[in-house]
């Protein structure tokens, strides 16, 4: 899978698992109809409304004040030791001179998802069966071993970088040339995604502007150049596919095939945004910071 | 004397160290033992949706801190600003907080058979931060739940997924959205949520 295409479909599937995530914490305080208490002990039914300190040694004695019981600045000062966590919104910590073309391209972005992207992603997936398109996702995949290997021993990750030469011997071999993924199933070895732009900001090279890429979607100045030696140096297709209407035709297939198996997500983080541009692009750069200090 | 004060902190060290070894077991468990309790609901097909739905929300409410998370969601000037008119600040606690809620528990259906492992847990600070992954067949997602010492105990006032925190995304984008309109727009925007509808698949 191109890199770009992978971070944002990891972006995808951060934002679609938020709903487990508040159920999970949800759950993961209290049931009071199954009598199973906070703490994980499972012996104590306890209305978390009416939680007795006694029983609660982490519960701090004072009451049960509503934290925002009154309206004035002085019971809004507790808040202010979250500043320093998440920083200054207002002040545009992620560079973004290009914020109105990037506002445009996502607006371009959006409009070609919805005409063309999802009515040919909807209509494929309605014909070929999920097993087909799994395993064109893994064919694709497995292809782009030199990018993972590449890139993992320049992070010195070479524990990594063994681990995805294994995978990619089992899977070309046993697994019908990366169409099944006996690395995974038989060996339980999972992919070391790793790409140039990971590289870069491995050895400290920061991301830069931010730029939204025409049909790529949210990236930086940073991945972008990147996109030229995963794509046109370590990608096996940039030399066994030959002429550039060959090139686009397996970057499209390859694009419906990634989206048949995510209609309905990008719906719904747009949905849930406030900001949708800003929405994507603090996305993107926290999962890109995240991905390189692993 | 200072033999004395020496060895006086050092048993208050040594008496810390499990006392911090218990609270952090303690919150880790409180996710650990009650993934299963999610598990037992959302895997329930039985369930009817809505009857799911209510008691999600209402195991939800009284544990996870959402009136902190909505309050951090905007910066110092934005919450002062808000704390200016009598009861805007609980309304925009509501509107907030029912907006995650309907937003994501109408995504329940995207449960398929994910398992979760808990990890560790860390002291970041004075914060406990509870390490897990979510196990699907895509692979494994991290998920940070951050906890908070409170009047009411540890309560969860981020979630960090992959790296993106819940409460630094919807900063980013209130600042954003406040540097043009007012907090009344804000407010109806918040209001506004159902422009795009779920389309019938959802499971893929």
């Amino acid at each position: 899978m191109n890199p770009s295409l992978s971070c944002r479909s990891d972006l995808k599937t951060v934002f679609l698992i938020f709903f487990l995530l508040l159920i999970f914490t949800g759950c993961s305080q209290h049931d009071a109809e199954t009598g199973i208490s906070n703490d994980g002990s499972g012996t104590a039914a306890v209305d978390p409304g009416e939680a007795d300190p006694d029983e609660d040694p982490l519960a701090e004695p004072g009451g049960e004040e509503d934290l925002l019981g009154e309206e004035g600045d002085d019971d809004l000062d507790e808040f202010d030791e979250f500043e320093d966590e998440f920083g200054d919104a207002t002040a545009n910590e992620v560079s973004d001179p290009l914020e109105g073309y990037n506002r445009v391209m996502t607006s371009f972005n959006d409009k070609l998802y919805f005409w063309v992207l999802k009515p040919v992603a909807t209509g494929y997936k309605w014909l070929v069966p999920e097993m087909v398109r799994s395993g064109i996702a893994n064919f694709f995949h497995n292809l782009l071993y030199p990018v993972r290997f590449v890139n993992n021993v320049l992070q010195l990750k070479f524990g990594n970088a063994g681990e995805e030469t294994i995978r990619f011997l089992y899977n070309t071999t046993f697994g019908l040339l990366g169409v099944w993924d006996p690395g995974k199933e038989w060996l339980e070895l999972d992919p070391h995604e790793e790409d140039f732009g990971q590289t870069l900001g491995y050895w400290g090279v920061g991301a830069g502007p931010h730029i939204v890429l025409p049909i790529l979607g949210p990236s930086n100045l940073r991945d972008t150049f990147s996109l030229y030696p995963d794509n046109f140096v370590l990608d096996p297709k940039a030399y066994y596919v030959e002429g550039t209407e060959r090139k686009v035709g397996v970057f499209a297939f390859e694009k419906v095939n990634d989206t048949s198996f995510r209609l309905g997500q990008y719906e719904s983080i747009k949905k849930d945004a406030v900001d949708f541009y800003i929405f994507l692009r603090d996305g993107y750069e926290q999962i890109r910071i995240k991905e390189i200090k692993e | 004397m200072k033999q004395i004060i020496a060895v006086f902190l050092s048993c208050a060290l040594l008496l810390a160290q499990p006392v911090m070894a218990d609270e952090l077991t303690k919150v880790r468990n409180i996710v650990d033992k009650n993934v299963k309790i999610f598990i037992g609901y959302v895997a329930d097909k039985n369930m009817d949706k809505e009857v799911k739905k209510q008691k999600l929300i209402e195991t939800i409410e009284p544990f996870f801190d959402f009136q902190t998370m909505a309050l951090i969601c905007l910066v110092k000037k934005h919450r002062k600003e808000l704390s200016k008119v009598k009861g805007r600040r609980q309304e925009f606690v509501d509107v907030f907080v029912k907006r995650l809620q309907d937003s994501y528990l109408e995504k329940m259906d995207l449960y398929t058979d994910e398992t979760v492992e808990v990890g560790e847990a860390k002291k970041v600070k004075k914060n406990i931060h509870v390490v897990t992954n979510l196990v699907g067949k895509d692979g494994k997602i991290e998920i940070i739940y951050k906890f908070r010492k409170t009047k009411k105990g540890w309560l969860v006032y981020d979630l960090e997924i992959l790296g993106v925190s819940i409460v630094q995304t919807y900063r980013s984008q209130f600042a954003s959205f406040l540097k043009n309109n007012t907090i009344e727009d804000l407010l109806v925007s918040l209001k506004t949520t159902d422009t795009f509808k779920m389309p019938e698949d959802k499971k893929q």
